[in-house]
């Protein structure tokens, strides 16, 4: 890498500029994220007091063996991974049929186009009320609908009740994102030439193996960004599932609640925080080397 | 006629598949917009349209109309002429409980929209301001370490807020400003300025890449300085980039709900919109029609912002992928 000192005086006026530029930024990225994430670290060995004057304790990794050991732990990391592999694998499903279908032209697109977007767009505050208002005992709209079928009992407070809301909140947050999966799908799709299409048609292809052999392909790249991005968000992710329902306890809700409700306890919330990041950071290693092939 | 036969079958399938993406969508927004014109009596009329539709849920969130909740008040008022002939000691106690209750039971919606609209609006102002400048830096100025600066943009981008929740609650509480409303509501607004910061460089960063050099080089030659090309070339030629930024960094401040219900908990006057509706749903009972009023005024200033810039929306976040 060329030194700053080697630099000719207008390329170093340059750097001088650019880097004046985009200071205020790293200084913000650097105190407001880049150094929490390392007191984090620092804060998981210690007993976190927030009282003036009380220092913290340092307890080495007896915050850890709180964590490891406890039994609500692993319970909620296994419901994390089933959420992030249920939600991902659904709405990139969702996201790719829906993709497949908006690509054809047919009277009226515009308008479908449009309201695919609402769950997305919509603010997750106001949906996760209606659907607590289509989903709730009773009287619920699509509680009555579905245990006409057979499918649930009426009775039953299936938001709130502890063995499935996670299923619940996998089902709303597939419901929330498959727009993002499927505006990314939908736009790579429009970029196939035709050409591939039409010699397979003249092969005499039908549309399964068209699917198979020239659109899947095309798709790889932006389907392994797509399944590894939705991945590292929906392992982190608070306000869908905490709104929608506190008894779906991914570790997010773990972590919040261990920090902020009851007695605070901030030294295991950033022992919980820390396995988050380093989950995390693998999750990211991998995208990198794989998808963004750095 | 096979040929024709399975084209028909093909349309259908076709169009039943549409009709089913469009329900599935749909219906909770359907709920979500009936309910909100019923009257609270009606709430759990299961049939999508209102038998009495009513303005009156709006009316009182947008305080044309008192709710009936602020007129039992008067029955409250008559209350305290009755008191005044209580002991001093005594009478305080009643009217604290009195006020307490009402505090309660009011809904402030409009005091929570502004400040969810002022929190989301600054923040993504700045941090589009911030980014801009940053995002400009690394896609066309050339300097040493320009590289890793633009990869940590990147990472940082994938890091969550509930990792940060800890240790900022922490940095904040110590260096002492959570605790005032309005120091809180300056710490949420630090907080969303980074949240959003990572990406708008990315996004913006992305869109000035595919802004022809040549333009710039002419304009340098003509005389104008470095920034002055920012602002007179590369601002007006970013502008849908620009405003689908600011309407994303805008959409995650106004929904935000871990970081403001750690910080403004024990000051209800600087609730945000989730904060403050979260909290009437669980402490109020079944004021559902209410609730949907709400929830369809808190959704229509996004979703209008989200449809008015529809057709730059799809290359905006293809072009940069997006954050949540």
């Amino acid at each position: 890498m060329t030194k700053y000192k080697e630099l000719s005086s207008l390329k170093r006026k340059e750097a001088v500029f650019g880097w004046k530029l985009v200071s205020p930024a790293v200084i913000l990225i650097g105190v407001f994220i880049l150094y929490p994430v390392l007191y984090n670290i620092y804060l998981s060995f210690f007993e976190v007091s927030l009282t003036p004057g009380q220092s913290n304790k340092f307890v080495g990794l007896e915050n850890y063996r709180r964590l490891l050991t406890d039994p609500t732990f692993w319970n909620s990391f296994g419901i994390t991974l089933l959420f992030v592999a249920i939600t991902v694998a659904g709405s990139i499903l969702v996201g790719l049929g829906v993709a497949l279908l908006m690509n054809k032209e047919f009277p009226g697109r515009g308008i479908v186009r449009a309201l695919i977007l609402f769950p997305y767009v919509a603010p997750v505050i106001s949906t996760v009320f209606a659907w607590q208002y289509v989903l709730m005992p009773l009287n619920g709209p699509l509680t009555i609908l579905l245990s006409n079928f057979g499918i649930m009992d009426i009775t039953q407070d299936v938001v709130n009740n502890p063995n499935n809301a996670f299923l619940v909140v996998s089902f709303y947050s597939i419901w929330k994102n498959f727009p993002f999966i499927y505006l990314m799908i939908l736009s790579r799709l429009q970029s196939i030439s035709q050409d591939y299409y039409e010699a397979a048609d003249i092969d005499g292809a039908n549309g399964w193996q068209k699917f198979r052999h020239i659109t899947l392909p095309e798709l790889y790249y932006v389907l392994g960004s797509l399944v590894l991005l939705r991945g590292i968000w929906n392992f982190y992710k608070f306000e869908e599932v905490y709104l929608l329902s506190k008894e779906a306890r991914t570790l997010p809700i773990y972590l919040y609640q261990t920090a902020f409700t009851g007695i605070p306890d901030l030294g295991v919330a950033a022992a919980i925080a820390t396995v988050l990041f380093i989950v995390m950071m693998a999750l990211i290693t991998v995208y990198v080397k794989k998808v963004l092939k750095w | 006629m096979v040929v024709r036969k399975r084209s028909f079958i093909k349309t259908f399938f076709f169009w039943f598949f549409i009709a089913l993406v469009i329900i599935f969508v749909a219906y909770p927004f359907a709920y979500m917009v009936s309910v909100s014109f019923r009257y609270d009596s009606d709430a759990f009329d299961s049939s999508l349209i209102p038998k009495n539709p009513t303005l009156s849920q709006y009316a009182q969130l947008l305080g044309f109309q008192e709710s009936i909740r602020q007129e039992m008040s008067q029955e409250e008022q008559q209350l305290i002429k009755l008191l005044e002939s209580l002991p001093e000691e005594q009478r305080e106690q009643v009217m604290q409980n009195i006020q307490s209750q009402r505090r309660r039971e009011s809904f402030p919606f409009l005091r929570w929209f502004g400040n969810s609209l002022l929190l989301a609006g600054l923040s993504a102002l700045t941090s589009l301001i911030i980014g801009i400048f940053g995002a400009y830096s690394f896609s066309r100025v050339w300097y040493p370490g320009r590289n890793m600066v633009q990869r940590s943009v990147l990472l940082v981008y994938l890091v969550g807020g509930v990792i940060l929740s800890v240790p900022l609650y922490d940095m904040f509480v110590r260096i002492g400003l959570t605790n005032t409303a309005g120091t809180s509501m300056f710490s949420l607004y630090i907080i969303y300025v980074i949240q959003t910061l990572p990406v708008s460089m990315y996004m913006l960063g992305n869109y000035f890449r595919t802004i022809p050099e040549s333009i710039e080089e002419a304009a340098l030659i003509d005389g104008s300085t470095r920034f002055g090309t920012i602002m007179r070339i590369i601002i007006p030629l970013s502008m849908p980039a620009i405003i689908t930024v600011f309407i994303y960094a805008f959409m995650i401040g106004w929904n935000e709900y871990l970081f403001a219900s750690i910080f403004i908990r024990p000051f209800p006057g600087s609730y945000t919109l989730p904060v403050g509706l979260r909290e009437i749903f669980f402490s109020a009972h079944a004021v559902w029609a209410k609730m949907m009023a709400a929830s369809v005024l808190t959704a229509v200033p996004v979703i209008a912002m989200f449809m008015a810039v529809e057709k730059y929306l799809t290359a905006g976040l293809t072009a940069g992928g997006v954050k949540e």
